[in-house]
């Protein structure tokens, strides 16, 4: 195995978390919004069972191949050649997605706080950060999300607190105006963010207290729903019906928080904090990105290729979109059928050919149970 | 470790690179220009004239003295630039300033009457789309041009436009933030309303600017555009019907008896029940009230309840007054639904709701309002019987 | 190429040194023969132009001749005078029983060691290399004729410090003690705290020139065995001529000798040293020096002072916390300074902006320069601080960057608010209770001054997040650095968030497997019911 490193179920859960929360934190409020109204907070309620799902497939297909990985057991699966191109799907997948955060980090940065910074400059600067991090293995990653987490839901419930004054209850109603298809609807997108939960599949295999993988999954699951309800909850109370027609709600929640007279544009703190989450995310993708190419490619070791690929990233989130409204309506519309096709349909179809396979291979060699 | 003292070198290298490139965002605090108040008018020929009030940071001494630098005096000047909108206007502004405009200290926006009669949206969209203007910036109309009230010359406060955020803040009358001008505008009420500010005469001996601008009236928009405008007695009415009121005295005469009581309100509370029948719509406003007694000017003795019981009744009275008298001004005269009755009814009654949604305009002057008002005693204050008077007349 | 190169060198330069290390050991490793005066032509030999080295010949009851040879200054004379020539000298028969015994078989060595000398510690000693040894220690060494055998003699006594309370730690509360430039005087302290004989202490000599003793302490049963190979096996691996202070022993035994945190604590406090056994670690001592090294350490366990655990532990947790505050201040408030200023002035009150622009309106120097400035000023002055004679540094130190900032603002070089910004990150420095961890972070904060003029807040989480990353990477002796934050060991939160009271801290520190410190229920359960004291004043209660 390429990676020596050992993570425990804890810190893998505590990883996706941030994974998922930092950019949905920031953009999904907005695109929920437009389609939920004031059922927004509803919506990460029927999105989260994708993330179940998810959660589910990756651990199961990790059950069949304990000590592998999606690119090194794709080609269990498939036999070679198409396991090759299912990995080659995926590190496409993860470098376009990679380049896609990259970019959000990028545009929200240079459009609320440093508007004359180039672009490349900002996110060069990250990915940077990132594959330092990316270079020190995953328990170096793992560490950092227990260093960062409690930061990041503090900082949230602080947040919350100050928020409260300004929260204004009947925003709320009425509950469920027209059924519940505008939530369900307002859930489309937010799914997309609970599919990069299938990221586990390039974790599992150096979790080391296996049998709570699964349990951590989920909690995490429970947890980033949770959250982006309260925050979805948070920024109804606060703007309204105005929730729609912000590209940053939150942060434009949090530019609002005024405590005394003098504790007030505190979003250049909350959007630095940020910074440390959307950190780890990229990090979890690079690292995902990186392992998964030096696996497909047969490298002894990741590390050579981490500065090749950072350079990549860059040019991915240079690519990704002309400018933010592209990005913006490339995200609000096909990126969920996009995302939800790659991460969990083809581990899904994985699945199934493996399960069959197992029963097949499980009938000619009597029972054999793991 | 080869590795990582490789990767260390790079970083320093591009740390260095970094700092080479240059500062793109770097401003000293001594290139900018704080602005701490926004006026917007609106000339005649329909251009936007756009005012602001920026601090002057001058230092006290000149820096020769011990602790040169300490104290900061702010001293505001007021510039104005003229543009087809208010981001023409500020690169108009801007020629005209040596220093760099800078949104973020705005604590107010100011509309020209005639500004805020032409339409409103366009300015809020400008200071809710810039990333450095505050949400929170408080905002007001004024009688006359926004000009005018910015360039005064407070005694007490830095600027005039920390009189105008201070008023705003006290809560006595309205007091709405950018955050809250927009809501109220997207709502499905479609109808605003804003403090309004007037220019209070400057004293005696005092020079013409040397006076400030305070919050007296109220400007009802329609959309975005403005209608009409009350004044204190029925603002306050107003506030009653939008759950907002903080502050208020209120004096009532009893029947029978010489002299006044006034009472101050502690905690005040209006809810508001929609009801809906046979295509009428009623809406039914309990307003609650806690009040103590500030000045007792009659004969009675507080601790009788009794007394208190007819106190009450009075004020119940009086605010019953107020409300009703906002009511027929803002309901039936300027037909501007500033209370956010049409939220009220969306949420009760979200299906007929949406079948007249078109139509509310026509609807709302329509609307059967019950008001019922109940006011309770709390205290009479630090004394009970009436003071300065013999015991003996005292009313038990 | 050019590597390979280099590697060859390199094994061929160790191959050349270990065999004049071999031809050297085996000269040395010559016996003594049981001629006296050849014996001491070969020391005379090897202490050639040593002035220090005294050879004192004398006869035994007249006869027999012997010679004592010690170093001056470091054997204690009056000592020797007293217990050793006197008896000797004095002697008139040595033979046993009256025997007529020729004199080739030469004295009874029995009969001097049993009734003759009065010295409690002797040693025999057989080849040359054992006498340079005792001699260089401050042993005399006693060579008589005709016996192949030495007698190195305790009895060595140099000037030393007397015990003096540590000034790099002292404490408002707890032992005043502190080490010695002495090893034996240190043990002795170490012993004196803990008389269990599972304390153990390994010898081994360090450097090719100076041989200098360390020792290697632990607790058997405590510390874990692979921890104390893996310290032997780093500390075998010093090849070096000398060592004059336990710091080079911590630069060779680091794990990441580039990082600017340490990994290895150094103190002067026995006190210390005994509880980080207690916890497990293990202690290396060095003769020479009064500084102990205590691998392996967390970040964590270099903002604990020792006194946390000496005072009442709600205040412990306090002082603690104000602690962290005061890392991060260190760290991070001039480039805040920088970054609020330069880029964030939205975040600071209106009024004060106003007042902080009006102070730099004169000052010619973006903030960025500014703040670098006082920042260096503000380093060389504790530099020079430390370097004037003792205590008066700090004070001295202090003032002058009181006088030099007041001068400043008033010549308009800085404004004022800068010199409140960089005399606050002083004094949180000095919160740190480990100089060289709050060397580093004072260390970190030009980087990331630089950092916060070219991205604001941005730039400072950056930084933050690149020396996180590090940190997370780092490891002391196998140990996370960060631990127990990350990887996080909630059973050690109790030391870390809070200082919990002894009686709560029933674990020790994940770095063994016998984790229990102290029995079940030591809460303190006073039970008044049984109390005789109550019963006898008749039921007060």
């Amino acid at each position: 195995m390429i990676e020596k490193g050992k993570i425990s179920a804890t810190q893998m859960g505590i990883m996706m978390y941030l994974t998922i929360i930092a950019t949905a934190i920031l953009l999904v409020p907005a695109i929920t919004a437009r389609q939920a109204k004031q059922d927004m907070w509803l919506s990460p309620f029927w999105a989260s069972f994708i993330g179940f799902l998810t959660v589910y497939i990756a651990v199961q297909l990790h059950q069949l191949y304990p000590q592998k990985n999606l690119i090194e057991y794709s080609e269990d699966i498939l036999g070679k050649f198409l396991g090759k191109a299912v990995g080659l799907i995926f590190l496409f997948f993860y470098l376009h997605v990679s380049g896609i955060i990259i970019r959000e980090y990028g545009e929200f940065i240079v459009g609320s706080f440093l508007l004359h910074t180039p672009l490349v400059f900002v996110m060069g600067t990250i990915i940077l950060v990132c594959s330092f991090a990316v270079r020190c293995g995953l328990e170096v990653i793992g560490r950092l999300a227990e260093m960062i987490v409690p930061v990041v839901i503090i900082m949230i419930l602080i947040l919350l607190i100050l928020l409260i004054p300004d929260m204004e209850v009947a925003n709320m109603f009425p509950i469920m105006e027209k059924g519940m298809m505008p939530s369900l609807k307002g859930a489309v997108i937010p799914q997309g963010w609970f599919t990069e939960f299938f990221l586990i599949a390039f974790l599992l295999p150096y979790v080391a207290d296996r049998n709570k993988a699964k349990k951590w999954g989920m909690i995490s699951v429970v947890a980033v729903m949770l959250t982006l309800s309260f925050v979805n909850i948070a920024v109804l109370f606060v703007l309204g019906e105005l929730t729609a027609g912000f590209i940053y709600p939150a942060m434009s929640a949090v530019r609002y928080i005024s405590i005394a007279g003098f504790l007030e544009h505190i979003e250049a703190i909350v959007a630095a904090l940020w910074v440390a989450g959307v950190f780890l995310k990229i990090a979890v993708f690079y690292y995902a990105l990186v392992l998964g190419t030096a696996q497909w490619l047969n490298l002894s070791d990741y590390r050579p290729i981490i500065f090749p690929v950072g350079f990549l990233l860059l040019l991915f989130s240079i690519w990704s979109a002309s400018n933010l409204m592209e990005l913006t309506h490339f995200l609000g519309s096909s990126s969920p059928f996009y995302r939800i096709s790659i991460q969990m349909g083809i581990p899904l179809i994985l699945l199934f050919i493996a399960k069959w396979r197992k029963r097949a291979s499980n009938s000619n060699q009597g029972k054999y149970q793991g | 470790m080869g590795i990582l003292q490789k990767a260390a070198k790079i970083l320093f290298v591009c740390v260095h690179l970094m700092l080479l490139s240059g500062c793109w965002d770097r401003t000293e605090v001594n290139d900018l220009a704080l602005i701490v108040g926004l006026g917007i008018d609106q000339k005649k020929d329909g251009k936007i004239m756009l005012t602001v009030q920026l601090v002057v940071p001058k230092s006290i001494g000149g820096g020769g003295q011990m602790g040169g630098g300490g104290g900061g005096g702010g001293e505001t000047i007021v510039r104005s630039g003229t543009g087809a909108t208010v981001a023409d206007a500020i690169s108009n502004l801007q020629e005209k300033l040596s220093r760099r405009v800078f949104w973020g200290h705005t604590k107010v926006v100011v509309f020209g009457e005639r500004a805020a009669k032409a339409g409103i949206r366009q300015h809020l969209d400008f200071l809710s789309r810039n990333p450095q203007t505050r949400l929170r910036s408080n905002v007001l109309v004024s009688k006359g041009t926004a000009k005018s009230v910015l360039e005064l010359l407070p005694p007490i406060e830095q600027s005039s436009a920390e009189v105008m955020r201070e008023l705003s803040e006290s809560q006595l009358l309205l007091r709405v933030t950018i955050k809250d001008a927009l809501q109220m505008l997207s709502g499905d009420a479609g109808a605003a309303a804003l403090p309004m500010v007037k220019i209070l005469p400057p004293e005696k001996g005092k020079k013409e600017l040397q006076t400030i601008a305070f919050i007296q009236r109220t400007a009802i928009f329609k959309k975005d555009k403005m209608i009409g405008d009350i004044d204190d007695k029925l603002t306050r009415g107003v506030l009653w019907l939008r759950n907002e009121i903080k502050l208020a005295n209120i004096t009532v005469r009893l029947k029978g008896e010489k002299g006044n009581i006034t009472s101050t309100l502690i905690r005040a509370h209006t809810e508001f029940i929609p009801k809906y029948g046979k295509g009428k719509w009623k809406m039914i406003v309990k307003a609650t009230a806690e009040d103590d007694i500030l000045l007792n000017g009659t004969k009675l003795d507080l601790l009788n309840p009794k007394h208190t019981k007819m106190i009450e009744k009075e004020l119940e009275n009086e605010t019953d007054k107020r409300i009703r008298a906002a009511l027929k001004k803002v309901q039936k005269e300027l037909k501007a639904d500033i209370f956010g009755f049409a939220e009220i009814f969306h949420r009760k009654y979200p299906r007929e709701w949406n079948r007249v949604k078109n139509r509310w305009e026509e609807i709302f002057p329509t609307v059967e309002v019950v008001v019922k008002t109940k006011v309770y005693v709390r205290r009479p204050g630090m004394n009970t019987a009436p003071q300065g008077l013999p015991e003996q007349e005292v009313k038990q | 190429m050019f590597f390979l190169k280099k590697v060859k060198k390199k094994v061929k330069k160790q191959q050349e040194q270990n065999q004049k290390q071999q031809n050297q050991n085996q000269q040395q490793q010559g016996f003594l023969s049981n001629n006296l005066d050849q014996n001491l032509q070969e020391l005379q030999n090897i202490y050639q132009n040593c002035m220090d080295v005294v050879f004192r010949q004398f006869q035994i009851g007249g006869k027999t001749k012997a010679a004592l040879i010690y170093i001056d200054g470091l054997a204690n004379i009056e000592e020797t005078d007293a217990s050793v020539l006197a008896p000797l000298m004095k002697e008139s028969d040595v033979r046993v029983n009256g025997e007529q015994q020729s004199i080739d078989m030469g004295i009874d060595v029995n009969h001097i060691l049993e009734q003759k000398l009065t010295v409690s510690k002797i040693k025999k000693v057989r080849t040359i290399t054992e006498c340079i040894e005792y001699i260089s220690g401050g042993s005399p060494v006693l060579l008589i004729d005709k016996q192949i055998e030495g007698f190195a003699l305790g009895l060595s006594k140099w000037e030393k410090r007397s015990i003096e309370e540590p000034v790099g730690e002292s404490v408002i509360r707890g032992p005043r003690e502190g080490f010695t430039e002495s090893l034996g005087t240190n043990l002795a302290l170490l012993r004196r705290k803990m008389r269990s004989p599972q304390l153990k202490m390994k010898s081994m000599k360090i450097g090719e020139y100076t041989q200098t003793e360390v020792v290697i302490s632990y607790i058997e049963g405590i510390a874990e065995q692979t921890l104390l190979q893996e310290v032997e096996t780093r500390l075998n691996r010093i090849k070096v001529d000398g060592i004059l202070e336990t710091s080079y022993i911590e630069e060779y035994i680091e794990d990441n000798p580039y990082s600017p945190f340490p990994q290895v604590l150094n103190t002067e406090r026995p006190d210390v040293v005994v509880a980080s056994l207690l916890e497990g670690r293990v202690a290396i001592l060095q003769d020479g020096t009064p500084f102990a090294l205590i691998v392996p350490v967390s970040f964590y366990s270099l903002l604990q002072s020792t006194e946390d655990y000496y005072q009442r532990s709600l205040i412990s947790t306090v002082t603690r916390w104000l602690r962290y505050l005061f890392l991060l201040i260190s760290l991070l408030l001039p480039s805040l300074y920088v970054a609020i200023l330069t880029f964030h002035q939205e975040m600071i009150p209106t009024t004060l902006l106003v007042t902080i622009a009006a102070s730099r309106e004169l000052v010619p120097f973006p903030a960025l320069v500014e703040a670098l400035i006082m920042e260096i000023v503000f380093e060389a002055l504790r530099e020079a601080g430390v370097r004037l004679p003792k205590q008066a540094g700090a004070a001295v130190s202090i003032v002058g960057a009181l006088v030099i900032g007041q001068a400043a603002v008033q010549a308009g070089i800085v404004s004022a608010p800068l010199i409140m910004v960089v005399s606050l990150t002083g004094i949180a420095s000095f919160t740190i209770p480990r100089y060289t961890a709050g060397i580093a972070l004072r260390m970190l904060r030009f980087p990331m001054i630089l950092l916060a003029g070219t991205l604001g807040l941005l730039g400072i989480m950056l930084g933050l997040l690149m020396i996180l990353t590090h940190m997370a990477a780092l490891r002391s002796f196998g140990v996370p650095y960060l631990s127990p934050l990350a990887p996080m060991q909630g059973r050690e939160m109790k030391d870390v968030l809070v200082r919990a009271p002894w009686w709560k801290l029933n674990t020790r520190p994940s770095l063994t497997d016998n984790i229990q410190r102290q029995g079940p229920n030591q809460k303190p359960n006073p039970d008044y019911g049984n109390d005789k004291t109550s019963k006898g004043k008749g039921g007060s209660l």
